[in-house]
């Protein structure tokens, strides 16, 4: 009896396994160029990660390279994207840009617009850094007509107009962009909310609104002390000193301003 | 029933079926034996600890249970070695063989015995071979910490001779600029500035003779150092030998075994019933940060 019922629930277990894996949808076949390239695009990353941008670079290439030859779309837009990112944490924008031309100027190939979007911003960041605040807003408007459906870039573009407008000197537009900034920023990475608050901040001294700069700087300071990074540390404690200094603050400015020198003392970034 | 299967199993266990020979050794101590433990000759079970009993002059004496079939094969010669099989888990008793010639062991024969080395035991005396060679890097990073040390001091020396000398070619450099000086009084301070590099040299001499004093003793240190590195490798070579037994198949496996699992790993994740719990990988854009160092804010 006992056996019986056992064995009707093997065969029922079976059954259910069988009628499981048929509903199964077929497993995704990747080549093995494929998958190599992926191994390639995740080692960069963690180069990239750890300071290693010259073994990055090379890996990405490798990556690029294989994307190429099975033409992988996606794959070579990820892997130029990410090319442009590290030349550009190289200190090398020109490079940098040339990446990103590929990307946006290639008559041949249809990238994901959202890949588009990200490489107009990237675009606009390297232009703003040369000064270029025309070519910069340029960029900001195409990486907008680029960012439709399925993109999470309109913190990031947030950000890029909040900057310019600061850039440009014009205290509203940079109010208004970096307080749509923050917003936006808000449920995304802790990397573009703590620069959203800091370009908030920067908007306001230059809206004279001295008081308003300080909790906020304090706010951005500790994230960014949680995420390790000392050149924005170092800005950070320089835009307090900046602040304190419209408050009268003389002394607090002159702690800010030598606790900012001493990381600069470190020559990390 | 039950009772009497139970009951044979036992006594087929204990060899009770079989035609056996009695023999004996003497151990200093019961550490490690225990009744029933298995006996070994060459990798094969031929008998098992009988008996385990403490003598009056406070040895332990222990009775082995040898297979008829292979008596033969053991001399009297033969010892009786108590080795552990693996990292864990029951030692047994190895039948080490003697001369061939010699005339082969009869009932109550007495074997020599000795405890052999295990693998535990090995990793505890390679530990106490290194412990030296630690203790010696210890001391010789001390001794060159040390702002009393010969080596600090050898090097402050030099710092203040190099000083010296340098103090003396500017005072050359400035007697060479001032001509005129130099017609009048030449004599007089070429004199001094001679007497300052004989004291440099002197000094520069003085410091020599300290590093030829100190480099034999730090020379031995690093020779003695070397011995132990040599000594403990030559012996990690002998254990990892294939020849040697006394390193698990677990230890010496261990690369092997860590790529078994790789596979094992990478053949589950392909599986259809499995393969949805594990993420896809895929290619990854490099998070974005919109940072911008900002220019100055005009006021």
């Amino acid at each position: 009896m006992m056996n019986t019922f056992f064995r009707r629930s093997i065969v029922l277990l079976l059954a259910l396994l069988l009628l499981s894996a048929c509903s199964h949808e077929a497993p995704l076949v990747r080549s093995a160029r494929q998958e190599q390239a992926i191994d390639f695009n995740l080692r960069a990353q963690r180069a990239f990660m750890r300071g290693d941008y010259q073994t990055a670079t090379d890996l990405y290439e490798s990556a690029l390279q294989l994307d190429s030859a099975i033409e992988n779309i996606d794959g070579i837009a990820v892997n130029l994207l990410n090319l442009a990112k590290v030349n550009q944490a190289l200190g090398k924008p020109a490079v940098a840009q040339r990446y990103l031309d590929r990307l946006l100027s290639d008559k041949a190939l249809r990238y994901p617009l959202v890949h588009l979007a990200a490489a107009a911003t990237q675009y606009g960041l390297i232009r703003l850094q040369a000064g270029d605040v025309t070519a910069a807003k340029s960029w900001a408007d195409k990486a907008v007509g680029y960012c439709l459906s399925d993109c999470k870039l309109n913190g990031v573009i947030a950000n890029l107009r909040a900057n310019i407008a600061i850039q440009s000197n014009d205290a509203d537009q940079a109010v208004y962009w970096s307080e749509h900034a923050v917003s936006a920023n808000k449920s995304e990475t802790q990397v573009e909310y703590a620069n959203a608050i800091r370009l908030l901040a920067q908007s306001k001294l230059l809206k004279r609104e001295f008081r308003a700069a300080p909790p906020l700087l304090e706010e951005v300071l500790g994230i960014d002390k949680i995420l390790g990074l000392p050149d924005k540390i170092r800005q950070d404690l320089l835009l307090l000193a900046q602040a304190q200094d419209k408050l009268g603050g003389a002394e607090l400015a002159a702690q800010y301003r030598e606790r900012a020198a001493r990381i600069a003392a470190t020559s990390l970034k | 029933m039950v009772l009497v299967v139970v009951s044979g199993l036992i006594a087929f266990r204990q060899d009770y079926f079989v035609r056996n020979t009695a023999v004996y050794f003497f151990a200093p101590n019961a550490q490690g034996l225990s009744k029933g433990m298995a006996v070994k000759f060459i990798g094969f079970k031929v008998g098992s600890v009988q008996e385990i009993s403490m003598q009056s002059n406070a040895s332990v004496k222990v009775k082995l249970s040898l297979d008829n079939d292979y008596v033969r094969l053991i001399g009297q010669d033969a010892k009786a070695r108590l080795i552990k099989e693996a990292l864990v888990g029951e030692g047994v008793v190895e039948i080490i063989p003697g001369e061939q010639q010699v005339r082969q062991v009869t009932e109550n024969s007495v074997l020599n015995f000795e405890r052999g080395v295990d693998a535990g035991s090995l990793v505890e005396n390679l530990t106490g071979q290194l412990q030296p060679i630690l203790a010696d890097v210890h001391q010789i990073t001390s001794s060159i910490n040390n702002p009393r040390g010969d080596v600090q001091q050898i090097l402050k020396n030099l710092n203040q001779v190099t000083g010296g000398m340098r103090e003396t070619v500017a005072q050359l450099n400035t007697l060479a600029q001032s001509g005129n000086m130099l017609v009048q009084s030449g004599n007089q301070k070429l004199d001094g500035a001679y007497v300052k590099v004989d004291r440099a040299l002197d000094h520069v001499n003085a410091s020599l003779e300290a590093v030829d004093k100190a480099i034999p003793k730090l020379v031995g240190k690093a020779d003695a150092t070397l011995d132990n590195v040599q000594s403990v490798t030559a012996d990690i070579k002998h254990i990892t030998s294939a020849s040697s037994d006394q390193i698990p198949a677990l230890v010496r496996n261990t690369n092997s075994l860590v790529q078994d699992g790789q596979d094992t790993l990478k053949g589950v994740k392909k599986s259809w019933l499995l393969n949805d719990f594990f993420p896809k990988q895929e290619e990854t854009v490099l998070p974005v940060d919109s940072y911008v160092a900002p220019l100055p804010v005009k006021p």
